[in-house]
């Protein structure tokens, strides 16, 4: 069968990578759009989602209070991150904070692989592990779980940040941050709340791809790492940048295996990421950051 | 008023502990001193001896590895904390180097100098190749961007059989030899690793103190001044960038015949973090901040090794206790209290005269 023949099962599946890269991605945002600090443990608050979910529902916790348990306690380990890494460093230079969420990406991720174990897990399908044809491609009704999801979160993260006085408090504190102090906004507490968010947006990813691709403690880095390429493809600092980074990333990577072999894949991004930092740093759809600031 | 100097036996209780300090301690303001102190010779006469003092063959395996992490801490010190780039690629280059060395000394038959330049000549046409377009980048990007090198180079090692080995790795490299002599045993790797670790020490403290050095510290300040008053600052850093990956790649071919393996799983994201690591806890700016947080962090990577599944979330939080407390170096925050004790004591002699 020549590689071709593939290429549109190929794309189903990179669109359900790319919802998840624009959901990991759009932690990030959320994170940058109120304080302009990278957060590089995004990623192990995915893969605590997805792990703490499986663990609950071993314990005989049905599925939705499983999910709703493990969000909110991947929310609290956003919040304790910020309390206690984040905000003793708020003034320190960019190099020790990536360092500092590094380092806590570290702990995070091997002290997961201690408590709850190193072995690969894979949640059961929301509803029903039956596939459906459309148009003759093979679609897992997961999938349809994902992009609905996306697309509700996207749509609440927009209500969030552009109609909402809060949303509004937490853009003003990063775009200008002596005019958001002069207006008596707490930048401290939009960067708290902004962890909370983030972190809350990760576990949801996390729980929704745990059906289709198997989770662990080791997943998260590279995970992370792939949802900030996806922002920085769309455009930095842009929600819909971040999600159309994503499914453009997804989809690259997903369809490069017709190609190329497909243990190159994870390399895949990275070369995404070099050319699109080279040939136009602003990503696709620009960035408001990237020509007004020193990055 | 009579220039009566007071001096009270307190004083000598003083003395003492801060003069062995500062044989130890760091320098803290390094442009302030001459070229060559007394604390040089003391950290000379040390290294020549530890091995002696303790001839235990796991701690001198430890600081061979101490050294040759500290050759890569150096360079990127130079890269890190006089030019203040950002750079979570390093593994990579420490990769190139010992890649290179161990499919030249094995596969071609080259004699394992010969395969010691090669490989910092490998590291550095690789850092030239990469850094001419990503260097233009600040701050999180070039940090993005060098990390995103570093797993592609993971990537391709791992799945380039023919060359590589894949994920197994490169085994029976030779020792390192040197016109006859072969570095066959613990201590006698380890002044061969040290030894070039301070004959790239020499050359850096050179370094930054010449034109050159000057500039990587007007770069790191502010790029705009420095190109205002005519220094280049793309080349700049295209020239930091090849001169720390040279020295990865040196340290990657002494890591290479010294371990006579190479495989991928030494050259990930957590060597490059550790390396970052080194440098910040040795404190920005300074030579030999580095190699001392070379020695700790490697030490303290050993000493958690007993305690097996709890030693990396134990890791994870001393590195960040670590970095709360000491976010621009222990070496430099130690340094500063220190200078602060000694410019407090001649003026509170001349407070002192001037009430008497």
């Amino acid at each position: 069968m020549s590689p071709l023949a593939n290429i549109p099962q190929l794309l189903s599946s990179g669109i359900t990578l790319g919802a998840i890269y624009a959901l990991v991605g759009l932690g990030f945002v959320i994170i940058s759009r109120a304080s302009q600090i990278v957060n590089f443990a995004q990623g192990e608050f995915v893969m605590l989602g997805g792990v703490v979910t499986f663990s609950l529902l071993h314990r005989g916790l049905p599925y939705p209070l499983a999910a709703l348990i493990s969000i909110a306690f991947v929310i609290t380990v956003g919040f304790i991150l910020q309390v206690l890494v984040i905000h003793p460093l708020r003034k320190a230079s960019v190099l020790v904070l990536i360092m500092a969420t590094l380092g806590a990406s570290f702990f995070l991720s091997s002290t997961s692989g201690l408590v709850f174990g190193t072995l690969p897990k894979a949640l059961p399908s929301f509803s029903g592990e039956r596939s459906f044809h459309v148009f003759g491609i093979l679609v897992s009704p997961q999938t349809i779980w994902v992009l609905g999801a996306t697309l509700l979160l996207l749509m609440v993260l927009y209500f969030l940040s552009h109609r909402t006085l809060l949303g509004k408090a937490m853009e003003a504190s990063s775009t200008d941050p002596l005019g958001a102090d002069l207006s008596g906004i707490s930048r401290n507490f939009m960067t708290f709340l902004s962890f909370g968010v983030s972190a809350g947006t990760g576990a949801i990813a996390g729980i929704f791809i745990a059906p289709l691709f198997y989770t662990s403690y080791s997943v998260g880095t590279l995970l992370g790492l792939k949802g900030f390429v996806a922002a920085v493809l769309g455009g930095w600092g842009k929600n819909s940048g971040a999600i159309l980074g994503g499914f453009v990333l997804g989809i690259v990577e997903s369809v490069s295996v017709a190609f190329i072999p497909s243990g190159y894949k994870d390399a895949i991004a990275f070369v995404v990421l070099l050319l699109i930092l080279y040939l136009r740093p602003k990503g696709i759809l620009g960035s408001p950051y990237i020509d007004s600031r020193r990055w | 008023m009579k220039n009566k100097r007071q001096f009270r036996k307190r004083d000598i209780l003083y003395l003492l502990p801060m003069w062995l300090l500062s044989l130890i301690l760091p320098d803290p303001l390094p442009h302030l001193k001459k070229e060559f102190r007394k604390r040089d010779l003391f950290y000379l006469v040390a290294l020549l001896l530890l091995p002696l003092l303790r001839p235990d063959s796991h701690f001198n395996y430890i600081m061979i590895l101490a050294g040759i992490y500290a050759i890569l801490a150096v360079g990127l010190s130079l890269f890190l904390g006089y030019a203040g780039q950002i750079s979570l690629g390093h593994g990579a280059f420490f990769g190139i180097g010992a890649y290179t060395t161990a499919i030249l000394t094995t596969r071609c038959t080259f004699p394992t100098l010969a395969a010691f330049g090669a490989s910092a000549v490998a590291a550095a046409i690789m850092a030239y190749l990469v850094g001419k377009p990503i260097l233009k980048l600040k701050g999180y990007f070039l940090a993005l961007a060098t990390l995103g090198f570093g797993e592609i180079f993971l990537v391709v090692v791992k799945e380039w059989d023919g060359l590589t080995n894949g994920v197994i790795g490169i085994f029976d490299i030779p020792w390192f030899s040197m016109a006859g002599f072969t570095f066959d045993t613990y201590l006698k790797q380890y002044y061969l690793v040290w030894g070039v670790l301070t004959g790239l020490v020499l050359f850096s403290k050179n370094l930054v103190r010449s034109k050159m050095g000057r500039a990587f510290l007007a770069v790191a300040s502010s790029e705009d001044a420095a190109a205002s008053i005519g220094i280049n600052v793309a080349t700049l850093k295209l020239e930091v960038f090849v001169l720390s990956a040279v020295f990865a790649g040196f340290a990657g071919s002494l890591f290479s015949c010294i371990m006579s393996i190479a495989n991928p799983e030494a050259f990930g994201l957590n060597l490059s973090t550790l390396i970052v690591m080194m440098v910040v806890l040795g404190g920005m700016g300074n030579l030999y901040g580095p190699v001392a947080g070379a020695i700790f962090l490697t030490w303290l990577t050993d000493m958690l090794g007993k305690y097996q599944e709890y030693s990396l979330p134990v890791y994870g939080v001393i590195l960040i206790l670590l970095l709360l407390f000491f976010p621009d170096g222990v070496g430099t925050r130690l340094g500063t209290r220190f200078v602060y004790l000694i410019s407090y004591w001649p003026k509170k002699k001349r407070r002192d005269e001037v009430r008497s």
